[in-house]
């Protein structure tokens, strides 16, 4: 279950332009050669075809002497070799939390980033993993050990100057509870809770959803001093289908009660992940009504949009994307609400359409498209329309905060909670 | 501010023109502790990009000692990186490590430690071992889990030191520690040195160490809990009882945000599973174990792809697992090609009565997508479907129908594929489609397809009325037909010839003529020889051997063998259970035996087929040994009045072994058995195919080098429904398709030398 080697490449569409950018051995050296190879079967997969994408390929290539372990993320390659037997899902879940913590420490993850903070990625790296072991992978824990970068540290190191980090902090791990360090004070004592749910669904083209689930998070604040011990209790805790948890939630509290008991980290956390399966004739907040008719040249569309079941609540940001078909050259359109937007290179309609508000009239997107060449396969290809919106203050499953109370402090916590629906992965067939 | 910045971060990486390591040099020597620190930083960065600044060694040793934390770190991260390449010179570090080991602050004795075990050089072994004895018993948990992971570190440069100075059993002493995460750490490393121990008596799970990895499994790290959970599997719980004990304290982890650790529960659950005997309790294990499962398809694709290759193991052991969650599976458009792929498979293993309608739509669904093989895979499904549910037949034949009139050309071409299977398993059923097919005769051009629709024309013949212009107008092209298609077409003729004699006798005698006399392909050519023998003996034969009832036909869910499929079950989470293959099978510096390529082969043969969506049918005839038959036939005269195909074709009945290919086959079952994955489509005209590779005996060929040749054809010529004949022919030319799997890397070779 070791993980020896990382190597962060970029990757750009010029094959030619890959470039390693954090190389880091935990154990033996492995050769760079082994990013050349990686290289070359991505290049050799992505020229299998032309709708093939760097997305698309395996994450999992096998050499004869490595298994080449690799995630993509933001453009980025994190590339592991391993020689031996391993826990695949281990070494991704592990690479997934390095774009995750520089997240955390720089705002964004880029390879400018990444050069502009080498050290302290060089550090993080270090502390997150011991020849091999993830060792301290907790973004609480990590800012104890490696200091964020702040525009004051940044000044100082600019100028020159000493950043004496004192040795005076303990390390993670030293406390009884792992997670939360003591001495915690605030005059203010307040927690607050988001609950986020995004919506996974297809649809079929009248409005039916084929498959449909909500994966929601609880996502913490907390600002309460001392050792705060909790119990959050919800109106309708049965509804969940499966969940996970942050490590401070006593498991066996919610087996039998069915409420979350736990003492919580200081600051951003998530509390709690869940998933709810949604019936098929479960109502969605928007209905997207597709129409294409394709001839041998072209296709006439329109696209409706309407509310229907929000709470009377207004859908932002809603965006639908279109992809077309390869040889579509053309486009004309024309819409009542919202902008939209051809690609010609990536064949990609998008229509950002807004704010929706209830009653008022429906968005419509109505106009044609023509292919370059006539072609049977243009002619009878599906399409499958992206949809993006939010709604605040909107459950889709209709989990609701109860109470909270608090134990082992006198103190009274101010509580807040807000909830949101987000389109995840949600999808509707034309 | 930013453009500051950026010029601090361009500062670090400026091009190293000449004499910046003399720069460097000097400022490492400076007298301000913020200029030597900023050189530091300058080394380090040109270190991360690869440029050699080894040169500086003494000079930044000279900087480790310091109380500024961040400053030895960074001494330290250089000297991890460089002193392999200067090994005498890692002696001037030791004395500030040793000293470190014994600092106040604990957060720098566990620095030091871990860092001196990071230092793979033998000087740096020779002082490691007091300092790492005195972590060993620190009284902070910190230092201690650290010096756990050390005691690792050193064993894998030198056992006997690690044994000599009793680390091993201070290891073991610490998996009793007060603290959990210490815990964690000892077992993480006893795990790791059992597995490269010889003796394996490093670490064996017994009641009292289970008991105490189960006690720290709540309270420790998500990595932690990983390694806990995989020493767990390797206990033998004593009774179910206690097997159900076990598995009562691992299915909280199920609950746990962390696949791997989700993952690593569950493979406790299924070996453990094998222990227990109350079904009730098997029961609500299987319902635990579905919600999890599902939740880790919401994940990242690389997340979801291990996932669905490991569900697919778990189902062929399990059915009764995710029974209501089909929906699940359906594929979103942006899914990438290999989670598809493996959704598509596992739709399959879920189809039942109940759902096929769902399933249905949505494979239609995926037949008009972009992705040409994705597409290709669809079709094949939903024949599989149509073969395995029979009250389903029929309406996936009219999706089948449905999709031809698309008159999308590969489509049509995957359909016909796909419906030549289904006639197979429901002869007679769905005769009234011939015409439809048959419309679409000039659009196939791919030799799988186009001999399908001709195998169906020849079955057929006595009810598609203009059956003989169809074949003839195949004919036009006969010479430069690829062989599959020679070999379909000139069966067909014969068949077509024994239904409509009179109609015929022409056809048939061109036939023969052109295939035995213009074409060189023996296995062609040799078939014609045998049909035309045939027929010119003793006709009524001749009918009995190619209109023989075929073998029925199955779609196989279940695709590994038993033995290979426990020996998975063990590596759930695993590389094993990604490419469904025993460890050894892909790790590829290690020999192995024979035995286990076979059963490699075997493995990959299935899941091969599994991936390209291919049916996989089975003969449930069982396939009789071969080689007593082919003995038998070594004596048989083809000339004599006593034909072959009189002698009975069953010798012994051993039943298909599940384990890998059939490799045996008696002269009527010949096709299927070697087409290597059992696969028989042609049973008939396999039949004929056995004739023919006795023919090309006649031409030269020993029987030991037949056999020989048999055994060796029948593993590559897998998942190709016509290769059989190819295969049997033996001549060196089995039919291999492209593997598109992931664990396939034959092309790379060149590249091997390399690493």
């Amino acid at each position: 279950m070791t993980l020896f080697s990382l190597f962060t490449n970029t990757h750009s569409d010029l094959f030619s332009d890959r470039k390693v950018i954090i190389e880091k051995h935990w154990h033996e050296l492995i050769p760079r050669r082994v990013v050349d190879f990686f290289n070359d079967q991505v290049s050799r997969a992505m020229a299998d075809g032309e709708d093939v994408t760097r997305e698309d390929v395996l994450p999992i290539i096998s050499s004869p002497k490595y298994q080449l372990i690799n995630v993509y993320r933001d453009g980025l390659t994190y590339l592991s070799p391993v020689t031996k037997e391993v826990d695949p899902m281990m070494v991704f879940e592990f690479l997934h939390r390095i774009p995750d913590i520089m997240q955390e420490y720089f705002g964004q993850v880029s390879e400018t980033v990444i050069k502009e903070n080498f050290v302290t990625v060089y550090q993080l790296l270090e502390e997150m993993m011991d020849d091999g072991f993830p060792l301290t992978t907790e973004p609480n824990a990590l800012k104890e050990i490696v200091p964020a970068p702040n525009i004051l540290n940044k000044v100082i190191t600019t100028m020159g100057a000493t950043t004496s980090v004192s040795t005076r902090k303990m390390p993670h791990g030293m406390s009884n509870l792992p997670w939360r360090k003591a001495g915690v004070k605030y005059t203010s004592n307040e927690i607050f809770f988001d609950i986020v749910e995004e919506i996974d669904a297809i649809v079929d083209s009248t409005g039916k959803a084929v498959s449909c689930e909500a994966h929601g998070a609880i996502q913490t604040n907390s600002r309460l001093s001392g050792m705060p011990d909790l119990t959050l209790s919800f109106v309708n805790p049965r509804l969940v289908d499966d969940c996970s948890f942050h490590q401070s939630v006593r498991f066996n509290k919610w087996e039998s009660d069915k409420v979350l008991s736990f003492v919580p980290p200081d600051g951003h956390f998530r509390l709690m992940s869940y998933r709810v399966n949604l019936p098929s004739q479960q109502n969605l907040p928007i209905q997207v009504k597709p129409s294409i008719n394709i001839g041998a040249n072209g296709a006439k569309f329109d696209i409706t949009v309407s509310l229907r079941n929000t709470d009377g609540k207004p859908v932002e940001n809603t965006v639908l994307t279109l992809p077309l078909h390869k040889s579509t050259t053309t486009l004309t359109a024309h819409c009542n609400v919202g902008q939209y937007m051809f690609d010609p290179v990536g064949k990609v309609l998008r229509w950002d359409i807004g704010k929706i508000v209830p009653r008022e009239r429906a968005p419509v997107l109505s106009g044609s498209f023509g292919f370059g060449s006539s072609s049977e396969a243009a002619g009878n290809a599906g399409y499958n329309i992206g949809v993006e919106f939010l709604i605040n203050s909107h459950s889709l499953s209709g989990l609701k905060v109860d109470v909270l109370k608090l134990f082992n402090e006198s103190y009274k916590p101010y509580k807040g909670v807000r909830t949101m629906t987000k389109a995840g992965r949600y999808q509707v067939r034309a | 501010m930013a453009d500051f910045i950026k010029q601090n971060a361009t500062r670090f990486f400026a091009n190293n023109k000449k004499g910046e390591n003399a720069e460097l040099l000097a400022d490492l020597n400076s007298e301000y502790r913020d200029r030597r620190k900023d050189a530091v930083k300058r080394v380090i960065a040109n270190m991360t990009v690869g440029k050699d600044v080894s040169s500086l060694f003494p000079q930044v040793v000279k900087n480790m000692q310091t109380e500024d934390l961040e400053m030895k770190k960074l001494v330290y991260l250089y000297l991890m990186n460089y002193a392999k390449s200067n090994p005498d010179l890692v002696i001037l570090a030791v004395n500030t490590f040793v000293k470190d080991t014994d600092h106040v602050n604990p957060l720098i004795r566990a620095l030091a430690i871990r860092t001196m075990g990071c230092i793979r050089v033998d000087k740096i072994l020779d002082h490691i071992c007091e300092p790492l004895r005195k972590c060993l018993q620190d009284d902070n948990p910190y230092v201690r889990k650290t010096a756990a992971i050390g005691v690792a570190k050193l064993w894998d440069l030198d056992q006997e030191r690690a044994l000599e100075n009793g680390f091993v059993t201070t290891l073991q002493e610490l998996v009793s520690d007060s603290n959990p995460m210490v815990v964690a750490n000892a077992v993480t490393a006893l795990a790791e040195m059992q597995e490269s121990s010889t003796s394996k008596d490093i670490f064996i799970v017994n009641v009292a160490i289970m008991n105490k990895m189960l006690a720290a499994l709540n309270e420790c790290t998500e990595w932690g809990q990983i390694a806990i959970l995989t020493s767990l599997a390797d206990y033998k719980p004593l009774d179910s009882k206690e097997a159900e004990n076990v598995c009562e304290r691992v299915i909280p982890r199920l609950q746990h945000a962390n696949g791997s650790v989700v993952l690593s529960a569950i493979r406790v659950i299924m070996i453990f599973l094998r222990y227990i005997k109350n079904e009730e309790f098997i029961k609500g294990l299987i319902k635990k174990m579905s919600p999890p499962l599902v939740t880790l398809l919401a994940s990242a694709p690389e997340v979801q792809y291990v996932s669905l290759r490991n569900i697919n193991l778990i189902l062929q052991k399990r059915p009764d697992i995710l029974q209501n969650d089909v929906r699940v599976f359906f594929c979103k458009y942006n899914d990438p090609p290999y989670v598809k792929r493996e959704k598509l498979e596992i739709m399959i293993k879920l189809c039942n009565d109940k759902n096929i309608e769902q399933i249905l739509s949505e494979l239609k669904e995926y037949a008009s997508e972009v992705d040409v093989e994705f597409v290709r895979k669809a079709v094949r499904a939903i024949g599989r479907c149509a073969i395995m549910i029979d009250e389903a037949s029929e309406r996936c034949v009219n999706v089948l129908l449905d999709l031809i009139n698309t008159k999308v050309n590969y489509v049509v071409q995957e359909a016909i594929i796909v419906i030549k299977d289904i006639f197979r398993k429901y002869p007679k059923r769905y005769e009234a489609i011939i015409p439809t097919l048959c419309q679409n005769l000039d659009s196939l051009d791919e030799p799988e397809a186009k001999g399908s629709l001709i195998w169906i024309i020849g079955e057929y013949a006595e009810r598609i009325e203009n059956a003989d212009e169809l074949i003839e107008n195949f004919l036009e092209t006969f010479l430069e037909e690829n062989s599959q298609v020679q070999l379909q077409l000139l069966t067909a003729t014969v068949k077509l010839f024994l239904k409509k004699p009179a109609q015929s006798q022409e056809i048939v005698h061109r036939v023969l003529q052109t295939a035995t006399n213009e074409i060189d392909n023996p296995d062609t050519r040799d078939r014609a020889y045998v049909y035309w023998r045939l027929l010119s003996t003793d006709p009524q034969a001749a009918k009995a051997v190619v209109l023989s009832d075929k073998p029925p036909i199955s779609v196989q869910t279940r695709t590994i063998s038993p033995a290979l499929m426990d020996e998975l079950i063990n590596n759930i989470s695993t590389l094993a259970s990604v490419y469904h293959k025993p460890p050894k099978a892909f790790m590829g510096n290690r020999a192995f035996s024979a035995d286990a390529v076979k059963k490699a082969a075997a493995a990959d043969a299935r899941d091969e087929e599994q991936i390209i969506g291919d049916a996989v049918l089975d003969t449930t005839s069982g396939a009789p040994a071969a080689k007593n038959t082919i003995a038998d036939l070594l004596d048989l005269d083809f000339g004599s009045s006593e034909p072959a195909y009189t002698s009975p074709p069953v010798s012994s009945s051993k039943p298909a072994s599940n384990n890998g290919p059939n490799y045996s086959a008696d002269l009527f079952d010949m096709s299927s058995d070697m087409s290597g994955s059992g696969i028989s489509v042609f049973g008939g005209m396999g039949g004929m195919g056995g004739m023919s590779g006795m023919s090309g005996m006649g031409m030269g060929m020993g029987m030991g080098g037949m056999q020989q040749q048999q055994q060796q054809a029948a593993a590559p010529a897998r998942n190709d429904p016509f290769g059989d004949l190819g295969g049997l022919g033996g001549f060196g030319q089995p039919q291999q398709q492209q593997p598109t799997k992931p664990a396939q890397s034959s092309a790379e070779n060149d590249l091997l030398g390399l690493f």
